[in-house]
């Protein structure tokens, strides 16, 4: 059967509260031109007026003998096998699951067997969450993590609750457990529909798009920036101000009231979250002296910022003492309003390198602002949930990937939530491509490689408890 | 090559403007009642010249499933509207009911006709011929996919996600007996002789429990899920269909138990439907190769005929005395073939 005659599926998940009705309500009502069926969960409130919505009652079950992650949905099996029989009357399919649903069984019911995947196309899981309270759910319930980790779309939604900082460190924490989501920013889930419908996101036809920067290197901070400073003492602040005896921190104040609430939660349960950890151990932060204050000598200090990174740090309590070098640094955040004095003997131009981005913890130093600064991609988090990149030009043996990924399947299948990649075949014009979800797999060669391109195995994998080092030998392993 | 002794030949066809979704003979073989899968049910009626179809009710969204009373004048509707509907052989609705939020997607009588088993969900309900509810069961572990009814009516097959259960109908008294089996069952059938309890499952395989002593065999070697299993008149055989194979179990002599089982070879994509003549031994499959073909499992393993449709059959009924076959198609097309010997 032609692939056109499939037809597309979205997934949407998101905890209650998230939005999810919103987007919802708001794709039915626009004039897309798509004849929509919905399939809600039981406590769905779509608006009763949309000619195709369909109840249902979430029916997990195994199919295949006490394996866990080869669990599909029951009821959409039957409600889909039905709906094929109306093929005239609408052309898309919205599959919404309750708040608490694992997206998995959802997502592996579209690969369980191969008249289904001739049927239908599962297009994205489009995971609408609030930015607001994400992260107080993904540090009490496992289901909101998987709901990130399973997504190709998140948006983060209700941005209007929420100050930049929060928003920045929300937005970070979600990078790190899915690298390779496409994440919007959104207020009443308002995004053009194009970005989440007919996204094609499974569709091993079209090349697979994974964001460079997440397969960039990657770093033990998150953060760095150069200052041109005189010789003195200089004041670095974190949190509100509630310390400071100057006032010219006006731009911060807006946040006060949300910052203090994240701190008290982190503060409070303790969940071992990225900031939590923070706080426990400090915030590790290097202070170096470096040869200009631009970014071409931020760049060239990055190594050295690396390597002090690696050393033990030293702690410092609100009020103590930060002298440039190679010293690693652990700052005391645990409370609003710490400060701490930087000693700088002689005149210059210095890099301070961050575990977490500045603007997590309103860190600044009064009166300077960096003349130049970079974001690093660091996976330095203590989330359960993760996704590793792998990105490496030598050609493969063909045996040898289906060994590794047949053994990953069966070994880490529970554990792997995502996984996809377009690889380089020794011997083979065409680009291998392949996704997965949990042990459900699809792969297949595709189009040839495009004259003039570097052939290039890209890989990326999303779950839980991954280890970088395990993936990257059993990559290596395949090395022709 | 063997001359065909015998076919099917075309008594008529109607084109309806709907899928076909279900087809059910009334008691006479004389008349058909159609579910259509966008909603609409009819009502069809044949004589030796012509075939007359008409619309007598509606079930919102899709109508699923019709049964006609075994003989009784009155028929069974379900549909994606949550309702089960009774018309009387005019096509006069006479009484509904909602058994479920969810849609009813399965329907037995018993072959007497004096009751009906519904499965909404996970929810099997049990009414009389009046449409009036005797029994809701618990509601099962998971989602019922199929009924059948053993011949007394005594026992209830339902093949559910994740196993086999039978209910033993003997009012007051309901029993439940589980058999147990990880894979999703898909299909299920008593044979006539009450000897044994068939089902088809997602895993590809298809299991036989023998019902005196509760042993469950296990035949595997399909290529995929199998969907479809009739057993024939007699009991002999098990005819069963995954992708475009027809696998024929023989349960004469020792059993199919380590024998290889007859495969019927002909179509050329997957067979969607599998019906064995009642009270007889002939064989109708259907199939996405647009393709109903007539068998006669033990006699010969090619085809003794093969009529082409118009679009993909969705379902295959024989006649209560065993004469036609109707033929519902994908576009919309109801056929009626005649079973019909050749000098």
């Amino acid at each position: 059967m032609a692939t056109t005659d499939r037809v597309p599926v979205t997934v949407l998940t998101g905890f209650l509260g998230s939005g999810k009705t919103t987007l919802l309500n708001r794709i039915l009502s626009e004039n897309h031109g798509k004849r929509i069926a919905v399939i809600e969960n039981e406590f769905g409130e779509v608006g009763v007026d949309h000619q195709l919505v369909i109840g249902a009652e979430e029916e997990i079950f195994e199919t295949n003998n006490g394996c866990i992650c080869c669990t599909v949905r029951g009821d959409l099996l039957r409600i889909l096998g039905q709906l094929l029989k109306r093929r005239d009357k609408f052309d898309y399919i919205i599959v919404e699951t309750t708040g608490i649903a694992d997206p998995g069984p959802v997502a592996q019911t579209f690969f369980l067997d191969d008249d289904f995947k001739q049927q239908f196309l599962l297009d994205a899981i489009v995971t609408v969450i609030d930015a607001r309270h994400i992260e107080k759910h993904l540090d009490e319930m496992k289901e909101p993590g998987e709901q990130v980790a399973f997504a190709d779309v998140i948006l983060l939604n209700k941005t209007d609750l929420v100050t930049e900082s929060e928003l920045e460190r929300t937005e970070r924490r979600i990078r790190a457990m899915n690298g390779t989501a496409k994440i919007f920013r959104t207020q009443n889930a308002n995004v053009p529909i194009d970005r989440v419908l007919d996204v094609g996101a499974f569709d091993l036809q079209r090349a697979l798009a994974v964001d460079d920067s997440f397969l960039e290197p990657e770093y033990p901070f998150e953060w760095g920036g150069v200052y041109e400073l005189p010789a003195g003492r200089f004041t670095l602040r974190t949190g509100s101000d509630a310390h400071a005896h100057h006032d010219h921190h006006h731009d911060h104040d807006h946040g006060h009231e949300h910052h203090d609430h994240g701190h008290d939660h982190g503060h409070d349960h303790g969940h071992g979250h990225d900031h939590a950890h923070a706080h426990a151990g400090g915030l590790g932060l290097v202070m170096l002296p470096v040869s200009a204050s631009n970014s071409a000598a931020l760049d060239a200090s990055i190594e050295l910022a690396v390597r002090a990174f690696a050393e033990d740090a030293t702690s410092v309590a609100c009020g103590g003492r930060i002298v440039p070098g190679n010293a690693r640094y652990a700052i005391d955040v645990d409370h609003d309003g710490s400060h701490f004095d930087i000693e700088v003997s002689k005149a210059g131009a210095y890099a301070m390198f961050c575990e977490h981005a500045p603007a997590e913890f309103d860190l600044r130093i009064d009166g300077v602002r960096p003349t130049a600064q970079r974001a690093f991609a660091s996976h330095h988090h203590d989330e359960e949930i993760s996704s590793i990149g792998i990105s490496d030009p030598r050609p493969l043996d063909a045996k040898k990937v289906n060994d590794w990924l047949s053994y990953l399947l069966q070994s880490r299948g529970a554990d792997i939530f995502r996984m996809k990649g377009v690889l380089s075949l020794k011997g083979e014009d065409r680009r291998y491509v392949f996704h997965g979800v949990h042990m459900m797999f699809d792969g297949q060669l595709e189009r040839s490689w495009p004259a003039g391109t570097t052939r290039q195995n890209t890989l990326v994998f999303i779950g839980r408890k991954l280890d970088r080092q395990e993936l990257e030998a059993g990559f290596h392993s395949c090395i022709a | 090559m063997k001359q065909p002794s015998v076919i099917l030949e075309r008594r008529g066809s109607v084109a309806l403007d709907d899928y076909v979704a279900d087809v059910s003979w009334s008691g006479d073989s004389r008349r058909l009642a159609v579910a259509g899968g966008e909603g609409k049910v009819f009502l069809l009626a044949h004589d030796a010249s012509s075939m007359t179809a008409r619309s007598v009710g509606e079930h919102g969204m899709g109508a699923i499933t019709v049964a006609w009373q075994p003989r009784g004048a009155a028929f069974v509707t379900s549909g994606q509207d949550s309702r089960l509907a009774l018309y009387d052989a005019e096509g006069t609705l006479l009484c509904e009911q909602r058994p479920a939020m969810a849609w009813t997607t399965a329907v037995a009588w018993t072959s007497d006709g004096k009751r009906l088993a519904t499965a909404a969900g996970k929810q099997i309900t049990l009414w009389s011929p009046s449409l009036e509810k005797e029994h809701a069961f618990a509601p099962s572990s998971a989602t019922v996919v199929a009924l059948s009814w053993d011949k007394p009516g005594r026992d209830l097959g339902a093949a559910i996600n994740g196993g086999l259960v039978v209910h033993r109908v003997e009012p007051p008294r309901f029993q439940m007996r589980h058999y147990k089996w990880a894979a999703p069952c898909l299909a299920v059938a008593f044979s006539p002789n009450g000897r044994y309890l068939a089902t088809g499952t997602r895993d590809g395989s298809v299991h036989f429990w023998h019902l005196s002593t509760g042993r469950d065999s296990q035949m595997r070697g399909y290529p995929s899920k199998v969907e479809q299993v009739s057993w024939s008149g007699d009991s002999r055989y098990l005819a069963t269909a995954a992708d475009d194979q027809v696998v024929i179990w023989d349960f004469s002599g020792k059993g199919p138990e380590g024998s290889r089982p007859l495969q019927l070879r002909g179509h050329t994509d997957r067979i969607e439907c599998v019906a064995f003549q009642p009270s007889g031994n002939y064989l109708v499959t259907g199939g996405r190769d647009w393709r109903v073909s007539l068998w006669l499992p033990g006699k010969s393993s090619s085809a003794l005929d093969a009529q082409l449709t118009d679009s993909e059959p969705t379902c295959l009924r024989w006649s209560p005395d065993g004469r036609f076959v109707a033929v519902g198609e994908r576009g919309g097309k109801v056929s009626i073939f005649e079973l019909v010997r050749i000098a």
